[in-house]
């Protein structure tokens, strides 16, 4: 599906999914959605950097935790309201990337990935013995969140519906960021860089500019969905909001997802809420075996993620309609 | 002013000293082939002049501008393009994007580019593969798929690094024909070759390096029959 | 502290250095070793000491097998493909553990290692100092097996170069699979020897890979004598900085070491390995 058709689908689906909540009440469906959009944002935002690119970090819970700090700071201590907050969360973390990439890129492949997981831990290390910005291992509290009047109605924080929306929102913004990359000059120049770096510069790409600019937007889905995080949950920690499961987290849901595609992180996510909610009910903690399992039968059989395979699949399938449908002759 | 000069162009890794104040200029129009025997430095001296190793001192002046230490993709922008001695296309890309990507340096707007990457790919023959992933071409058309992709860049000067490695004596007849071509074209050529053959038959000038040294430079039949490039390849004792 | 970390270090340079793999998974076998040695002190009421060998030559199988019907197929996908393989395998071992044993820290306390050695005056912890001579002993041994044997030449020169080694008639199949094995035999084997000086669970395997990767990049990825001096190195750095600078922030300078090594000199300290 390309142009018009999928942005019209995309809209479609969006004012779809809009309208759950007029539906639906109950209070844990729509928690599970709202823990599906907060994902697949997440995953998008890995997904830019790690699927178009090619570059794999273990770090990017340092940008999410980022954000969730940022607004929760902003919040509690400038009583700066979370509509401002939030994107300031996102520009917050987008700014610490850019010095962060312009050094990190230097390195190539699994040594950029090892960087990027020395950072994080350095990032939570940090956030734990910091104790004057970041109240150290307490982490900040979100008791209320401030009022707000839209079309004449107070909302109502204490019910899943604001949230709900808020999350789709955000899915919606991060994988429509995703769509326009992909189908961008940038796009291409990251896929490029994915395949081949040296040929990529050789060709006139300037693959630093291309990285640090990708990660950017990156660390702003990335920090978005931190600072979303703070306000539904309303409480932070480093080890909360910036420990390595999050990273690797938002690993799975693109590998397994689909690297590199739209949908794919969408995919991932729903894998991840549904499978992470059954284990959790049957065994408790570690549920994150299932996400190391899915991942290892992802890499081996699936290498294009669930998305990717379907993709390739349909795209097969229609070739062989229009044959069929082709005359003869 | 010629084209391309480099100019006591040194480099060293460590305590070995890869290339040392080489100097040696190219007008426009000129082929130029560079030889020496294995570890003489020549890839070395297309990896200074492109940008991808910086020089440990010395230039690299491009029609009178110094481009010693520029990023890799700015002298592309300036107008070197180079081949890789091992291909490096995009893999898991189709030819045409393989090529597109290249012409985007001189096409701002995606269909531009794509039908200036596909007039190129017709040029060099590969526009019946146009669709076709890099990795299924054979190795003779992934050398294609390379020059073609230097060329979409739309360089003053083309840098081959060993366009011939692996080639059987046919396909390096016709690679010998379309390096000429290119220079018909309009583009200076600079290559590093082994296969003696194309080097005397397409170069107008060679030059001879010999631990990271020119050590002999002048016409192909000349060069050849110089003593001290005798001695480098098949070293003392060769009557 | 520095030759346990040498050990664990040696292990993932061999890996890297036949298969040009880097293994994630390499500090859940670590902690498998550890949870090994505490199971079979508390079940069996082996001494771990003795009970590496047992384990390592179970842990060395255990690496086999998992090359063979594991990871073997994945190679061909790519250094990426293959780094994110292992990811989801520390994640899975080390959720499983978490599964079979839950997240409590443990302790492996041994009666005879409560009171502190007192060698000119400076109080060492009984187990580090037993942990520390075997782990000499182990790299000892393993330094010979490396430059007197068929097999080690093997693997060292399959290490330098796959090719080269193909051609002189050498089974790179068989000798990476006999690396990894020895690799995981050798976290294994440092796990058992760390389980009486650290806190047991289940994801140390995290905290573990770090510094093992901080070990090897500063010896050079895929020098063993690298890996060697990296592991002194650290310990060194970590003891002194939790002394001088605060203890808190010790691990972060680890961190900060590595970050710097990997970017102003990707091939190690010591100029060994390549980048």
């Amino acid at each position: 599906m390309r142009g018009r058709g999928a942005l019209a689908a995309g809209f479609i689906a969006l004012a779809a999914a809009a309208a759950v909540p007029l539906v639906v009440r109950n209070s844990f469906a729509l928690h599970l959605c709202i823990l599906v959009f907060l994902w697949a944002t997440l995953g998008e935002a890995w997904n830019v950097l790690g699927g178009f690119a090619g570059q794999v970090s273990f770090g990017h819970a340092a940008l999410f935790g980022l954000g969730a700090y940022a607004t929760a700071i902003l919040y509690l201590r400038a009583e700066l309201a979370p509509w401002w907050g939030i994107p300031l969360g996102g520009i917050a973390a987008a700014v610490v990337s850019i010095p962060t990439g312009l050094v990190a890129f230097r390195l190539r492949g699994p040594y950029f990935s090892l960087a990027t997981l020395a950072v994080a831990e350095l990032t939570k290390l940090v956030a734990l013995n910091w104790e004057w910005a970041t109240n150290g291992p307490t982490g900040f509290l979100i008791t209320s969140l401030p009022t707000l009047h839209l079309f004449g109605i107070s909302v109502d924080w204490e019910a899943k519906a604001p949230f709900y929306l808020s999350a789709l929102a955000m899915m919606g913004l991060a994988m429509g960021t995703a769509a326009a990359l992909s189908n961008s000059r940038l796009g291409s120049f990251l896929l490029a860089i994915r395949e081949n770096e040296d040929a990529a510069e050789a060709v006139g790409i300037d693959t630093v500019r291309a990285k640090v600019l990708t990660l950017a937007l990156s660390g702003f889905l990335a920090g978005v969905s931190g600072g979303f995080y703070a306000f539904y949950f309303r409480y932070i920690d480093p080890d909360a909001v910036l420990n390595l499961g999050i990273s690797m987290e938002m690993v799975f849901i693109a590998v397994v997802g689909g690297l590199g595609t739209v949908l794919g992180p969408l995919v991932g996510a729903v894998f991840l809420t549904v499978v992470g909610e059954e284990v959790r009910e049957r065994f408790g903690a570690g549920h994150l075996v299932f996400y190391g399992l899915f991942m290892m039968l992802a890499i081996r059989f699936l290498p294009e993620g669930i998305w990717g395979r379907s993709r390739k699949l349909l795209a097969r399938l229609s070739a062989r309609e229009a044959r069929h449908a082709a005359p003869r002759g | 002013m010629p084209l391309l000069e480099v100019r006591g162009l040194t480099r060293f890794f460590g305590g070995l000293r890869a290339v040392g104040n080489l100097t040696f200029s190219v007008e426009e129009g000129e082929i130029v082939g560079l030889i020496g025997p294995n570890g003489a430095g020549k890839t070395t001296v297309f990896n200074l002049v492109t940008g991808f190793v910086r020089p440990s001192s010395g230039d690299v002046r491009l029609g009178g501008e110094s481009i010693a230490g520029k990023k890799p993709h700015a002298i592309a922008r300036k107008g070197i393009a180079r081949t890789f001695q091992i291909v490096k296309p995009f893999p898991h890309l189709s030819v045409k994007e393989n090529v597109t990507l290249a012409a985007f340096l001189r096409h701002r707007a995606r269909a531009d580019a794509e039908a200036a990457a596909l007039a190129l790919l017709e040029r060099l023959g590969l526009g019946g593969r146009a669709g076709k992933l890099a990795v299924e071409l054979t190795l003779m058309e992934q050398k294609r798929l390379e020059m073609a992709r230097a060329l979409a860049t739309g360089p003053k000067v083309l840098l081959l690094d060993e366009p011939m490695g692996g080639l059987n004596p046919s396909e390096v007849g016709l690679a010998s024909e379309l390096v000429e071509s290119i220079r018909r074209g309009g583009v200076t050529v600079v290559l590093v070759e082994h296969v003696m053959k194309a080097i005397m038959r397409i170069s107008d000038r060679v030059l001879v390096l010999h631990h990271g040294e020119r050590i002999a430079e002048g016409a192909p039949a000349e060069v050849v029959k110089d003593p001290a490039v005798v001695q480098a390849y098949f070293g003392h004792g060769v009557a | 502290m520095g030759a346990l970390y040498a050990m664990i270090g040696i292990g993932l340079t061999i890996v890297f250095g036949v298969m040009r793999i880097i293994n994630l998974a390499h500090g859940e076998m670590v902690m498998l070793g550890m949870f090994a040695a505490y199971l079979g002190h508390k079940s069996l009421g082996i001494d771990p000491y003795l009970s590496l060998l047992l384990w390592v030559p179970v842990l060395f199988l255990a690496g086999v097998a998992v090359y063979r019907f594991l990871l073997a197929r994945v190679l061909s996908g790519g250094e990426l493909n293959t780094l994110l393989y292992t990811a989801g395998l520390s994640l899975l071992v080390a959720n499983a553990a978490l599964l079979l044993f839950s997240g409590d820290y443990r302790t492996l306390t041994l009666g005879y290692a409560v009171v502190p050695l007192r060698p000119f005056g400076i109080a060492i912890p009984v187990a580090l100092a037993i942990g520390f001579a075997l782990a000499v002993v182990i790299t000892t041994a393993l330094w010979l097996f490396l430059g007197r044997t068929d097999l080690g030449r093997a693997i060292r020169a399959t290490s330098q170069n796959r090719e080269a080694a193909l051609l002189m008639g050498i089974d790179a199949e068989r000798v990476a699979a006999l690396s990894f094995g020895l690799g995981t035999a050798l976290a294994g084997a440092a796990g058992v020897l760390l389980a009486p000086s650290l806190y047991l669970y289940p994801t140390v395997g995290e905290l573990v890979i770090v510094k093992a990767f901080v070990v090897v990049v500063l010896g050079g990825l895929g020098s063993i004598p690298g890996a060697i001096a990296g592991g002194l190195l650290l310990g060194t750095v970590e003891s002194l900085g939790a002394v001088y600078v605060s203890s808190t922030y010790k691990d972060g300078l680890g961190y900060v070491l590595f970050l710097l090594v990997l970017l102003y000199r990707p091939s190690g300290i010591f100029g060994v390995g390549r980048s």
